[in-house]
């Protein structure tokens, strides 16, 4: 065979060659050492010298040549192809997990409090009846004890009951800890009831309390307000209004402007202008004694917030039993 | 309550700002306002007074004298005009001082019962109050107006006289428009010789009801045990007007002058008082201070203004700074409860916002922490977060053979037991799922209650894949620092330690951990290991090993070779073909050297090692 033969055959290979396993082949039968081209050297050891030379000459030209063209292709197939994409196509938002919306705004709260000095403790969720009530001045037969334990207290065989509010820990605090004291005890209450859209059996609060020497309802008011103010992340204007707590004297009710209306009466503050948002007050000298403190010594001020109710206020949810429903079309949202 | 606009208004000379003006000064210093509500030519102002001020507030004087203080205008008192002429007696007994403090009547002849006058069926009507005939409306309305409940007894049908005692075991009473009540020593009653009249406190009898016919009357206004009625209106689940407040401490001063306007209204001649009072209430001192005020209130009222706030209020304050109480307000005890009414009146308003000095940062909470670090990465790993009651029902407990403890008043049949683990309430909550979702991943890190509360964190996957979750326990642990975790065959270890179980339920994996045994192992501090960018040798090798070997344990072993950096099972085999007593097994070993490129030679005399170390077998 002659060389321009095999040279326009292997030309026109390469040039029809579609993928690397053809290139593969190519070098294969033509570039390596058992390849077509080496071949041609047989053809050339018997001829005369001069001839000789000048053939050979010739083939490694062509081989020269061919290869040229080859890497020029190899480098072709080595250039990655691009990939056509189409966005418009249409897919599902991948699946992430999710944290429950109380523990999120648990945290929140639990982080500005800490801000201010408020160290985060727990207590039990089965009282006795003792911390539950009669530590908070709520002796057997108290109106207030009536009204907590007759329509609304857990009862447990055996005795001890399911804590109705989180002030259950306060005397237990008192016991352990020195003055001055500053807490935050969020956790899960329990209140015996019928539930509806803002009823709940299992709900969250966190109670706050600050023990010292020196302590005042305008040390409350300013507490209560920067954290409103951290918590909402805007203005807020507090009110406080006389309420009745056996725990603490003075009580009272902890209102705050509506943030929906600004005070101007909507649907959300039932056209108040007002949202009821705590209930305080400073701590009732029999609790802190109870807490093993000098009364004449210590005051303090306590309070105690839903967890639940500002989550629902922050993400305008209208069913607080949607928060123990497991129903993930519903958690996934936050 | 519902108190009547016009009724407060005539208790005063001066007119009284509107309903809703009224309603907003009383929300900010006294009681809140539910709701104002016209009616007729009146407003409905629905209040509800606190439960502390309930003695002296559930009456439209009671509040009329807030109003006053607020207002700063005077209560003009209703004054009685009485003429006792009538020579009637009617013997009277209290068995007890402690039951009843104090028990006054009086007794009027000639009645005639009909319908009440109109002014007076207004403002029953206006206050929620039914009208039934003159005699019983002027005996509500005087409630209404001073707080203190009365009753009227047909005089007639009253045998011997009244004594105030404990009812006896087996006696009964028929209540008005109620069924037979049976009653026994715990229940204190007005009886006469033969029979209980009424309960105290609480309701009257059928016996001496006042009716059509009813000639003469006996008045009753009487001042009973707060506690003692509070026991029995719970107790026999009565809960009337007289109820509500006898269950407070009224005035026992007030029965005269009520029973004197009643007389008064019914315009009549009655008998000489018959008032019985052993121990009669006086008013009682307290020493306050005027630094302990304004230091619990933050703020600096002067002296003067303080003494002015409590004159007004009714307290009589003495030089050396003793407050008398007058008895009306018997939720006065301590210098805590003056500091309120002198902040209230004062108006909490004009109290500054004085943030607390600066004391101690916060101290980390390490319970809370690691509860979080655990949360945060079970959402890493696609799960999501649900919170279940703490209580289940009978379908869990006996699916999984709970032993629970029982709650007295469940809130229903599905809620009587505290939960002892969280997992059934997973799975529940999965199937739910699974109608809206292919694929369902959720945990919940909460109490549970044992002999002890704990804290467990449980997840659920919905599919029969436990090797996914196997999975995501381990990824979980490493990332809280645990690396020595171990898996027996339905349980997860932590050295010898059960910290958690595995299993299978109607197609849904679940595990659940104590959480306590992971905060004891976690560990926050981490520690930088080489990064070695010399390529791994992976061998995969099948054999035959002893079959009582865990392969937790082979794994193990293998791992504290040199140069080894990881070995996998990926698969386990027993019976056909395997001789009894091994199992057949295949690793796959990763090997990696942090300083050169393994070659085959050492590869193989590793690999060698491995066999030894396992007492490895080739299959035949």
């Amino acid at each position: 065979m002659d060389i321009e033969n095999i040279k326009k055959e292997a030309l026109d290979k390469l040039e029809n060659i579609k993928d690397r396993v053809g290139l593969e082949s190519f070098k294969r039968d033509y570039l390596s050492k058992k390849g077509k081209i080496r071949d041609l050297f047989s053809l050339v050891k018997d001829l005369p010298i001069e001839e000789k030379k000048t053939l050979g000459q010739k083939i490694n030209q062509l081989a020269q040549e061919i290869e040229e063209v080859f890497l020029l292709k190899e480098k072709e197939f080595s250039k990655e192809k691009k990939e056509e994409i189409d966005l418009t196509l249409p897919v599902k938002p991948t699946d992430l997990g999710s944290l429950h919306p109380i523990t999120q705004i648990r945290r929140e709260m639990e982080r500005i409090f800490q801000l201010m000095g408020f160290s985060v403790v727990e207590g039990p969720e089965i009282e006795d009846e003792w911390h539950n009530f009669d530590a908070l001045n709520i002796p057997e037969g108290h109106p207030a004890r009536d009204a907590l334990s007759l329509g609304k207290t857990f009862y447990l065989k055996g005795g001890n009951v399911l804590r109705t509010q989180t002030s259950s820990a306060q005397v237990r605090y008192m016991k352990k800890m020195k003055p001055p004291i500053r807490i935050i005890v969020p956790g899960k209450v329990y209140r015996y009831e019928t539930t509806d859209a803002s009823h709940e059996t299992n709900f969250f609060q966190l109670e706050g309390l600050l023990i010292d020497e020196n302590v005042s309802v305008a040390n409350l008011k300013a507490v209560l307000k920067k954290f409103l103010e951290e918590f909402f992340k805007r203005e807020v204007e507090i009110r406080l209004r006389p309420s009745y707590f056996p725990f603490t004297e003075p009580s009272f009710e902890v209102d705050m402007l509506c943030t929906v209306c600004d005070g101007k009466g909507c649907a959300a503050c039932k056209r108040t202008g007002w949202v009821e948002i705590l209930g305080a007050g400073m701590v009732h000298p029999n609790v802190i004694k109870n807490g093993g403190l000098d009364p004449k010594k210590y005051k303090g001020f306590a309070f105690g917030l839903s967890i639940d109710r500002p989550t629902m206020m922050k993400y305008k949810i209208n069913d607080i039993r949607l928060f123990h429903s497991g129903n993930l079309n519903f958690l996934k949202q936050f | 309550m519902i108190f009547s606009y016009n009724y407060l208004q005539s208790f005063f000379k001066e007119k009284l700002p509107t309903p809703t003006k009224i309603a907003e000064i009383l929300t900010m210093h006294a009681f809140e306002n539910e709701y104002v509500e016209k009616k007729g030519s009146d407003y409905i102002l629905s209040i509800d007074v606190l439960p502390d001020r309930a003695g002296d507030c559930l009456s439209h004087i009671g509040l009329a004298r807030e109003l006053s203080v607020l207002l700063g205008i005077k209560v003009i008192y209703p004054k009685a005009k009485i003429k006792e002429t009538l020579k009637e007696k009617l013997p009277i007994i209290i068995e007890n001082n402690d039951d009843c403090l104090r028990y006054t009547a009086s007794i009027i002849k000639d009645i005639k019962i009909k319908d009440s006058p109109k002014w007076i069926k207004d403002k029953l009507e206006v206050c929620g109050i039914n009208s039934i005939n003159n005699i019983v409306d002027i005996t509500n309305y005087v409630m209404l107006e001073t707080g203190q409940p009365m009753h009227a007894f047909d005089y007639d049908k009253i045998v011997g006289g009244i004594t105030v005692r404990k009812a006896k075991k087996g006696e009964k009473i028929s209540l008005l428009g109620e069924k037979e009540y049976a009653l026994d020593e715990n229940i204190l009653v007005i009886a006469d010789d033969e029979a209980p009249l009424a309960i105290a406190g609480i309701k009257g009898g059928k016996k001496a009801e006042i009716t059509k016919e009813t000639k003469n009357i006996v008045l009753e206004s009487a001042n009973f045990n707060p506690k003692l009625i509070s026991q029995t209106a719970r107790r026999l689940n009565i809960r009337t007007d007289a109820s509500i407040r006898f269950e407070q401490n009224i005035d026992p001063n007030l029965t005269a002058n009520a029973i004197e306007r009643a007389v008064d209204l019914i315009g009549l001649p009655s008998s000489k008082k018959i008032d019985i009072y052993e121990k009669k209430l006086k008013p009682w001192s307290i020493k306050i201070s005027i630094d302990e005020i304004n230091n619990t209130l933050g703020i600096n009222i002067p002296q003067k203004e303080i003494i002015k706030i409590l004159t007004k209020l009714g307290f009589r304050v003495r030089e050396d700074l003793t407050v008398e109480v007058p008895t009306y307000r018997q939720d006065i005890t301590i210098p805590e409860n003056i500091t309120e009414e002198v902040g209230r009146i004062y108006g909490y308003d004009k109290i500054p916002l004085t943030l607390p000095a600066f004391s101690n940062p916060a101290q980390i909470n390490y319970d809370i922490f690691w509860q979080n670090r655990a949360k945060d990465i079970m959402k890493e790993l696609g799960y999501s977060e649900v919170f279940g009651y703490s209580f289940i029902g009978d379908q869990e407990k006996d699916d999984f053979n709970l032993t629970v403890r029982e709650i007295i008043n469940p809130a229903s049949s599905y809620y009587k037991y505290l939960r002892p683990v969280i997992f059934p309430q997973l799975i529940n909550f999965t199937k739910e799922n699974l109608k809206y979702f292919d694929k369902v991943k959720i945990f919940e890190l909460g109490k549970v209650f044992g002999k002890e509360e704990r804290i467990v964190l449980s997840g659920a996957i919905s599919n029969n894949d436990y090797l996914r979750v196997k999975s995501d326990i381990i990824a979980l642990l490493n990332n809280l620092g645990i690396n020595n975790v171990s898996f027996a065959k339905e349980e997860i270890k932590i050295g010898k330690d059960v910290i958690g179980i595995m299993g299978i339920k109607s197609g849904i994996t679940f595990f659940e951990f104590e959480f306590d045994k992971i905060q004891k192992n976690a560990i926050d501090n981490r520690e930088y290991k080489h990064v070695s960018y010399h390529p791994i040798a992976t061998r995969d090798i099948s054999g035959l090993v002893d079959e009582k070997i865990d392969v937790e344990e082979i794994v193990s072993k293998i791992e504290k070779i040199d140069l080894v950096k990881s070995a996998e099972v990926f698969d386990v085999y027993k019976g056909k073909n395997v001789p009894s007593g091994k199992k057949s097994i295949s690793l796959r070993i990763d090997l990696q050297s942090e300083e050169r490129t393994l070659d085959g030679q050492t590869i193989d005399k590793i690999i060698i090692k491995i066999k030894e170390t396992i007492n490895w077998e080739e299959r035949k």
